[in-house]
């Protein structure tokens, strides 16, 4: 196979869509009764779980309790057979604990945490299966177990990745996307706003393409801001039959 | 919206191990269809290129052509393209970035006409891929599904075409739907050798086009619908409407008369189409002939540039510029054909070298050779230094390691050959014997060739470029050289040898096999025999001991102990045979007027004798071991390599061609059942006439006639079903017994080793050839086969015209025969000359328009009058009342003659002169098999040649008596030297002679 093509001349990415179209979405809120709040999400092939604990005491070391605000700790792993090919990702490695620090950025930007002064909010997200944009994937599961577990927030945070090639930017890159090398930012974004809650970009994009990147992304970010919604409301819809009003 | 599949992708890494990705894969309800038809627009979003809405159809190009004849699809005059998105993406990945780019510029570039249909992204048009399907299979089903989804999207208003070069694909899709046509376009131009002028054929490969339904060849009449495309190029046809098409005629016509207005009504009409392209040229060296003087000045003054005619009929007159043509005209002359402008009648060419004089033996021998591209130059130092060494001072041994690795049967078996008198090549023996328990052991052994010939060796390739040893009437051209074809790998009498065996345990009684074993063993042949003495040691007569060399030089003791245990053996095969040959008979197989000739070469290595097969029992007894040796090896290495195996097989013939031997076997009162091959069999045995044995013989050559020719091919390449062998009446087949004189057989004994190898776990030595490349040898094998074949009758041909051409036909009395009508005419007959073995037409009306008349003395004269052709008889009235019916199978005189060409290869003319049997005063004579005098026919033109070469020599040694009677200088003086070339002709040196 030589030099895969990106996007053809008739507009197509390899895997049939155009350049701003998102994978498929699906989500499920509420999948754990341990937890206090708990999502499931499916993007395209991408697929993470999250897990909220909290807001809770202090665990651990009472030192790091912060005096004005909820503490967010979050953690990232990923599963043995997430990739195609199997391989033990042992916790605490460089990768989990860079994503495990993207989380907590994103949502300390977004949870209010100085409602829970002195307490702990925890966060495990785990790819079950990464195929392109888990960074995206495991911020908007998260952001899902959040409204789950009840816990205020600004606004939903939502995450998307883009790509740019052949002078166009590509929404929701995906594994093939990503392997191909050019430059790909990650993007959340608290869409009712605007405001940006993470922006990373590791490789080199000249500044002139930057906007039209950035555009890309936030469009792509809240259209995932659409489907959320969606199945915010639909969750609750659901439970609140279950509870009978 | 859009749709959600998975694909599922196995991957290898470069460690080894399987990836299993999985890929998402979008699909939606619209993608743009470019078409100006597309019923909604909107939907569809058609920006950009749209298709021209004046075509007459859309054509689909399938993947392959795509990659392969994307160069063809690049002419603008080409209109209403859709590349499928299926296809582009194979010429992605399996032709490179270059190729793609081509194809994406041809997309953009708004003069051609032609789009890309995303079918892979349409949700009715993608197909997912089956579990087990092959690639090429999958690609090819979703390029239709996607052309029958445009047609309908297209609302039907516009038939589709899709061309593809996958016969399956044509059989299974080619009337699936109604308006999407499914074709292939290629097909191979063949010339009627009879008439150049005007008729030519091409054969469709593999081509169903439904709504014609045609299956048959297509015409092509005239010079003019021929295009410039010249015999054996593989065209492009388009087809007449149907008011324009011809019938062929079937009346017979020479060559070079111009005249073609004959008033026969055609008969009904074919298909008839002109060729619109060239898809592959297939222009060789040809043979010509520079016209004679007065045709040169007939071509004006400033012939700087002459029309040659080449000596096959089936190539135009080409264009040579050369100021030799004078100097050249007696010989003949290969040239190449250099170019072909459109506005021009004839092909250009150019001189590369002279072959020989016209009419000269030697140079009619290389006309042959070149004209079936036969090349037989002697073997390179390169060659002959792979060869071992086997001279007296340093013979040739054993060596330790092979004796190892092979099984011995020196001291176990009674090992022997049979074969034609003075036969130097024994590529087979036979050895039978009882074993300890009983039972029966047979054993083939074929010489070991592969062991001196390994694979891509200077000598193996030369071998497969020669693929066969060439049997011309007089001489022969080996594959290999003579220090093996004639010494190391003949398994001659009394020396050690390798030979690859198949030895079979046979019940004792029943025959049945029970056990087979192939391998590699080392033999010593205890007698070499020919078949004359083995049938007389069968029939007990033992004085033909004297003639068998093994045996002369034994006290009396021994030799008959020795004797009794070889005619035991002798016996006991013939038993296995007879056997053998009775259950194969039960299914069908066929014996049939075969053309085998073995030759037998004297001491000089002369040819001594072209010896059809004589039926003698032995003879059969040996080939019955030897096909059973084939049918074995053919189903070990099948089921060894399912894929990349050789066989060969025999396609069933098809039952129209068998319509004329019906119809002569009725005008005789016979039936022939041609529904099987067991039918067929039965019916021609029964087909005998005890008056006229040479009707059965004649019906068996044609039923030969109308049956295809036996082919090698790669099991890979073809369905299990078609394997069979027709003739044989064996579901597989293959060439395993003669390696000295095949190439087949090489690549079989290959495939044998490494399937035994195979069997004990051990890894195969030799690259096998994967089933492309080995397709690719057999078409090639196959095709130098027939060019032997070619060689064989033409070389015969030319014989026979020698030997009939210092003859006159008027008083000799050979020249004067009885022939056998086989086939009937609109203007003459078909002749069979018993005799001397010679077909060829009779006419019964002349050139003048006069029709033959035989009186009441039968004695044939010209007169003006009708012909009637009837389905078995045709009558010729004269005007005055008198008529003459001559019947299949009637026995004629006919005055053979020779027709005299100077451009082509002479031919035999016949005359029927009687319509009376001829009897021959000499009853004796007639008694000799014909074929006896063929080879003494080939004798006498040698001698003959042989005689002026003499007369020649003589010359040259009257010369140097001369010499030394005026004691002129030795060596050649310069008169003898410049007289030498200007015989050769080659410079324009008259002139400086002059001076």
């Amino acid at each position: 196979m030589a030099g895969l093509e990106l996007l053809s001349d008739q507009g197509y990415r390899v895997d049939g869509r155009r350049a701003g179209e998102l994978r498929k979405i699906q989500a499920r809120m509420g999948v754990f009764a341990q937890a206090d709040g708990s999502a499931y999400i499916e993007q395209g092939n991408t697929k993470a779980l999250a897990v909220v604990y909290g807001p809770h005491e202090i665990r651990g070391s009472r030192a790091r309790a912060l005096p004005d605000r909820a503490l967010v700790n979050c953690q990232y792993s990923s599963a043995t057979f997430s990739t195609g090919e199997r391989k033990r990702r042992p916790h605490g490695d460089r990768k989990s604990c860079e994503m495990g620090l993207h989380l907590r950025q994103t949502f300390e930007a977004a949870i209010l945490t100085q409602l829970h002064p002195r307490s702990q909010i925890d966060i495990y997200v785990q790819v079950l299966q990464a195929d392109g944009g888990t960074y995206a994937a495991c911020v908007n599961a998260a952001t899902l177990a959040v409204l789950d577990a009840g816990i205020p927030m600004r606004d939903f945070v939502c995450a998307c990745s883009a790509g740019f090639v052949d002078n166009t930017a590509l929404a929701d890159l995906s594994h093939v996307e990503e392997a191909a090398g050019g430059p790909q930012l990650a993007l959340a974004l608290l869409p009712a706003s605007g405001q940006i809650a993470l922006l990373e970009m590791d490789a080199r994009l000249h500044e002139d393409h930057l906007e039209q990147v950035l555009e890309a992304a936030a469009r792509a970010a809240r259209d995932v801001h659409t489907v959320l919604d969606r199945v915010v409301r639909q969750h609750v819809r659901e439970a609140s039959i279950l509870l009978g009003d | 919206m859009l749709q959600k599949r998975e694909k599922v992708l196995l991957l290898r890494t470069f460690q080894g191990r399987t990836l299993r990705i999985v890929r998402e894969h979008y699909l939606r309800p619209s993608v743009p269809c470019h078409s100006p038809l597309c019923p909604q627009p909107a939907a569809c979003r058609n920006d950009g290129k749209l298709l021209s809405s004046d075509v007459t159809h859309y054509m689909i190009p399938d993947w392959k052509v795509v990659q392969d004849y994307l160069e063809i699809l690049e002419f603008p005059e080409l209109k209403g393209i859709i590349f499928m998105q299926t296809a582009c993406q194979t010429v992605q990945h399996q032709r490179g970035r270059r190729q793609y780019n081509k194809l994406r510029n041809l997309l953009k570039d708004a003069r051609h006409d032609c789009i890309l249909f995303a079918n892979e992204f349409q949700q009715y048009c993608y197909l997912p891929r089956e579990r087990g399907e092959s690639m090429e299979k999958w690609q090819t089903r979703s390029i239709y599904n996607a052309a029958v989804w445009y047609y309908h999207h297209c609302q039907d208003r516009m038939p589709i075409v899709m061309v593809t070069e996958d016969e399956e694909a044509i059989q299974q899709y080619g009337s699936e739907t109604e308006g999407v046509f499914v074709i292939s376009f290629k097909g191979i131009l063949n010339v009627n050798k009879h008439r150049a002028q005007i008729e030519a054929f091409v054969r469709l490969q593999g081509a169903s086009c439904k709504d014609s339904g045609l299956v048959s060849d297509i015409l092509i009449h005239g010079m003019k619908a021929r295009n410039r495309s010249i015999h054996g190029d593989v065209v492009v046809v388009e087809l007449l409407p149907k008011n324009e098409w011809k019938g062929r005629t079937a009346a017979l016509c020479e060559n070079d008369s111009d005249d073609k207005a004959s008033g026969d009504p055609p008969s009904e009409p074919m298909p008839t189409g002109r060729v619109v392209g060239i898809l592959q040229k297939n222009w060789r060296d040809y043979v010509v002939t520079f016209p004679s003087k007065e045709e040169v000045q007939s071509q004006g003054k400033n012939a700087q540039k002459i029309l040659v005619t080449p000596w096959d009929y089936r190539i135009p007159k080409i264009r040579i510029s050369t100021q030799q043509a004078e100097a050249l005209q007696d010989f003949r002359v290969v040239v190449r054909i250099d170019s072909w402008e459109s506005t021009s009648v004839y092909p250009n060419g150019h001189f590369v070298r002279v072959l020989g004089r016209i009419g000269d033996l030697e140079g009619e021998i290389a006309t042959i050779l070149v004209e079936n591209s036969i090349s037989v130059v002697p073997f390179s130092e390169a060659q002959m230094c792979e060869m071992p060494v086997n001279t007296p001072g340093n013979p040739w041994k054993v060596s330790p390691e092979e004796e190892r690795e092979r099984k011995d049967l020196r001291e176990t078996h009674l090992v022997f050959s049979i074969d034609p008198k003075g036969c130097e090549d024994v590529d087979d023996t036979l050895s039978v014997r009882t074993l300890a328990n009983g039972s029966l052991e047979l054993g083939v052994h074929i010489a070991d060739v592969t062991h001196f010939v390994p694979p891509s060796s200077y000598i193996d390739t030369e071998a497969r470029t020669r693929a066969t040893t060439y049997y011309l009437a007089d001489r022969r051209y080996d594959m290999l050289p003579s220090i093996l074809s004639a010494d190391l790998c003949s398994l001659l009498g009394g020396v050690d040898r390798y030979a690859v065996s198949v030895i079979w345990e046979l019940d004792r009684t029943s025959y049945e096999i029970k056990n087979v074993w192939f391998g590699r063993t080392i033999i010593r042949s205890a007698y070499k025999l020919f078949y004359e003495a083995a049938q007389e040691l069968l029939d007990g007569n033992v004085t033909v001991v004297e003639d068998i060399p093994e045996l002369k030089n034994l006290d009396t003791k021994s030799r008959q102990a020795k004797l009794e245990e070889l005619v035991w053996a002798l016996g006991k095969l013939t038993d296995i045979a007879r056997h053998i040959r009775a259950k194969r008979d039960r299914c069908g197989a066929l014996e049939l007027e075969g053309v085998e000739v073995r030759v037998q070469l004297d001491e000089k290595k002369n040819i001594h004798d072209l010896i059809p097969k004589q039926p003698l029992e032995v003879h059969e007894t040996v080939a019955e071991c030897m096909i059973l040796a084939n049918h074995w090896v053919a189903r070990k290495i099948w089921e060894s390599f399912p894929h990349q195996a050789l066989l060969r097989q025999h396609p069933p013939p098809h039952q129209e061609f068998f319509s004329e031997l019906r119809e002569c076997a009725k005008a005789k009162g016979f039936f022939i059942d041609t529904r099987s091959n067991k039918t067929l069999a039965d019916s021609l045995d029964n087909a005998n006439d005890p008056n006229d044995p040479i009707v059965n013989r004649l019906l068996r050559s044609m039923a030969t006639q109308a049956m295809s020719n036996a082919l090698y091919f790669s099991t890979g390449s073809c369905a299990e079903e078609e394997f069979h062998h027709y003739g044989l009446a064996l579901d597989k087949y293959t060439h395993f017994t003669s390696p000295i004189r095949r190439y087949s057989d090489i690549v079989v004994h290959r495939l044998l080793m490494a399937a035994i190898s195979k069997d004990k776990k051990m890894e195969i030595k030799d690259n096998l050839l994967s089933n492309k490349d080995l397709e690719e040898l057999c078409r090639h094998i196959n095709n130098r086969n027939r060019a032997a074949q070619h060689s064989q009758k033409q070389s015969t041909e030319l014989f026979q015209c020698m030997y009939f051409k210092d003859k006159d036909p008027e008083n000799e009395e050979r020249c004067i025969s009885d022939g056998v009508i086989y086939s009937i005419r609109t203007n003459g007959v078909l002749v069979f000359i018993p005799r001397f073995g010679i077909k060829g037409a009779a006419y019964l009306r002349n050139k003048d328009g006069l029709v033959i008349s035989c009186g009441s003395d039968s004695r044939s004269e010209w007169k003006p009058g009708s012909l009637q052709r009837f389905q078995n008889k045709i009558t010729s009235t004269t005007t005055g009342g008198e008529s003459v019916t001559f019947h299949l199978f009637d026995h004629v005189t006919v005055r053979i003659s020779v027709q005299a060409s100077r451009c082509h290869s002479d031919t035999i003319r016949l005359e029927i002169i009687s319509n009376k049997p001829y009897m021959i005063p000499d009853t004796e004579l007639f008694q000799q098999s014909s074929l006896l005098l063929k080879s003494d026919l080939v004798k006498e033109v040698t001698r003959s040649v042989e005689e002026a070469q003499l007369a020649q020599e003589v010359k040259v040694n009257i010369i140097q008596e001369d010499y030394q009677k005026y004691c002129q200088t030795k060596g050649r003086s310069l008169y003898t030297l410049l007289e030498e070339i200007r015989d050769l002709a080659l410079l324009d040196v008259s002139n400086s002679y002059v001076m």
